[in-house]
């Protein structure tokens, strides 16, 4: 109970202490998450280092013809990225085309719609949807889908909307409309085709795209719901007027989210895509992608053909950074034009 | 002060009022009762609300007053599972009934809420959003409709050099202001406030308290508030609710001096709530 002078400055002596092992520790924790962070940039740097690198060889040989050039010849070492770049792209595009609408309905109905014991389940399943592994949809697309596609719905197109019709009579809407013809014209008889992937890349990516959707639609404030629907707005202008602009980043963010993993999707689109490696204007020929090329060719690869699938890469990662760009200038556009 | 509108309520039990006021009300309430989730939240409410004035409803918090508000433009179908039973009359016709189209409805009884909620839009577009879904107008007929609005509440000046701003940009209490623009500009006859300056500093307060006796000569006024003084400075009729019944309901200056019933006394002078 009596004051202790010594007590006193040892715990002087035990708090200086203490707090130069705190500043220490400050400074190592510092450093640690510096260096998680830099792990990404290193690694990003690190894989197009590397994929530029490897592809230097197909990119010293052919320049800018590779980008262009439709060939793809093993056998007389002629090489170029036109068909798997065009594959990817387009597989993604139609990918986005149906799965944005789609994600977007799945998403305001869960969060502003559906009765409260109905979202728990729906939401679980889209979660376990996510999970599947992709080789397990692209098995669907083959065994299933694709087949399905090629008796049920292809001859419809075909016939209803290309230019290569069985009875060879073109259709009113093909006589009119410029390009549709050439879209869905197609003598191939089977369902893999870039349309197939892209159909079963729309399925793989809503999950990711509607589970981002319906969670940053939850977080719109409720008040400022009330007060649309108290101006007389009806459910579909509260969500589109609203919901939407108030979340448009995080909704253009998931979108890109979902894109990215369909630009990178190998398996599912090996399987559905048909693998051929030339250019149709035709979505139901069937195609090759980024992914799909280096999966198919990779063990058997060597020399300017191993390089050339090194530089397919590297442009896969330019695509992909493309996207990402266009997703910024997007939102600064949206910016810009809401006035802040 | 308008003592002749004065009504008394006898309690739970319904009894149809009788309206001594000389004008006909704007609304009447009749023995409305209200469940959230079978909690029976409003038992048994009837009162009258008179034109063009501002009427005041009291109580501490979950007595059901906001409750009673979001029933006079039916925001609460919104939601499952709340129900409202009785009648409420708005010229002559009962707004409760499923018939009476929510549409006509929300442009005849404006709503703002506690907290200022501009839309993530423009300052023009925030006006013009609501009028938008009612009628069609010219682009210059809509720049004069908005003009009107954002004078109406008393914020032209502040905002006219800025209107393609985003409304986000503005000050809290200018936003609120912004929300009645909002409100008005679609004409309506009723504006309901639910508590419109409780996330307001004072300064903001009065200008709202000052805009809101510049309205009553145009629309009737219905105004939730857990500010005492602010119900005794800018009602004419006050409502003083209580576990979910209207205790007492008449003119304010009677409320705050002679109040007819021992729980308003209690209220009022801080004995609890």
């Amino acid at each position: 109970m009596s004051a202790q002078p010594g007590t006193i400055a040892s715990s002087a002596i035990i708090q200086e202490q203490r707090s130069r092992r705190d500043a220490l520790d400050e400074r190592l924790f510092r450093w640690l998450l510096m260096g998680c962070a830099l792990l990404v940039l290193a690694s990003l740097l690190g894989a197009a280092g590397a994929t530029l690198w490897g592809g230097r060889e197909a990119f010293a040989k052919f320049g800018w013809h590779f980008l262009v050039s439709t060939a793809w010849d093993p056998g007389n070492d002629v090489y170029g990225a036109l068909v798997p770049v065009y594959g990817t792209i387009a597989t993604s595009l139609i990918a986005l085309l149906i799965a944005v609408p789609v994600s977007f309905g799945i998403a305001l109905y869960l969060s502003e719609v559906a009765p409260p014991w109905l979202r728990t389940p729906v939401s679980s399943a889209i979660e376990l949807l996510a999970g599947i592994p992709s080789i397990i949809y692209g098995m669907w697309g083959l065994f299933i889908f694709a087949p399905f596609f090629a008796d049920h719905i292809k001859p419809w197109l075909t016939n209803n909307l290309g230019d290569k019709p069985d009875d060879g009579k073109l259709s009113w809407v093909v006589q009119h409309v410029p390009f549709i013809g050439k879209l869905f014209g197609s003598d191939y008889p089977f369902g893999a085709s870039i349309l197939v992937a892209g159909i079963v890349l729309a399925i793989m990516i809503i999950p990711f795209i509607s589970s981002v959707m319906r969670e940053v639609f939850q977080t719109v404030p409720t008040r400022l719901k009330e007060s649309a629907y108290a101006l007389g707005s009806s459910t579909w202008e509260v969500s589109w007027d609203i919901v939407l602009p108030y979340t448009r980043s995080a909704v253009i963010g998931g979108i890109f989210l979902g894109l990215g993993r369909a630009l990178g999707e190998t398996m599912a689109v090996t399987f559905v895509l048909g693998n051929a490696m030339t250019l149709s204007a035709s979505l139901l020929d069937p195609g090759t992608s980024i992914a799909a090329t280096i999966a198919n060719q990779f063990s058997e690869a060597s020399g300017l053909q191993k390089s050339s699938l090194m530089a397919l890469a590297f442009l896969l990662f330019v695509v992909t950074f493309i996207v990402l760009l266009i997703a910024r200038l997007m939102l600064r556009q949206l910016k810009l034009k809401e006035g802040r | 002060m308008n003592d002749s509108a004065a009504t008394m309520n006898q309690g739970p039990v319904a009894t149809p009022q009788a309206t001594t006021s000389a004008g006909a009300p704007k609304l009447t309430v009749r023995d409305l009762h209200f469940y959230y989730n079978g909690f029976h939240a409003l038992k048994g409410i009837n009162m009258d609300i008179p034109e063009k004035k501002v009427t005041a409803i009291i109580g501490p918090s979950g007595c059901g007053k906001s409750t009673l508000l979001r029933i006079f433009n039916r925001i609460y179908a919104i939601y499952p599972k709340l129900e409202a039973k009785g009648e409420i009359v708005l010229d002559g016709e009962n707004i409760l009934d499923p018939r009476y189209s929510m549409n006509r409805l929300r442009s005849k009884v404006g709503m703002v809420f506690q907290k200022p909620v501009p839309f993530p839009m423009t300052i023009f577009e925030n006006v013009a959003y609501g009028i938008r879904h009612h009628e069609k107008l010219s682009k210059t007929d809509m720049t004069i409709r908005v003009e009107q609005a954002l004078r109406s509440a008393a914020l032209w000046d502040e905002v006219k050099d800025k209107l393609k701003q985003n409304a986000l940009g503005l000050s809290g209490g200018q936003q609120q202001r912004l929300c009645i623009a909002r409100a008005i500009a679609l004409k309506p006859e009723v504006l309901l406030l639910d508590e419109p300056t409780s996330a307001l500093d004072p300064i903001a307060t009065g200008r709202i308290e000052q805009l809101v006796e510049e309205l009553k000569n145009e629309f009737t006024i219905v105004i939730v508030t857990h500010n005492m003084q602010q119900a005794a400075r800018c009602s004419d009729q006050t409502a003083f609710m209580y576990m979910g019944e209207l205790i007492e309901f008449s003119g304010t200056e009677k409320i705050f001096t002679k109040p007819g019933k021992k729980q308003t006394e209690d209220y009022i002078t801080g004995r609890f709530g």
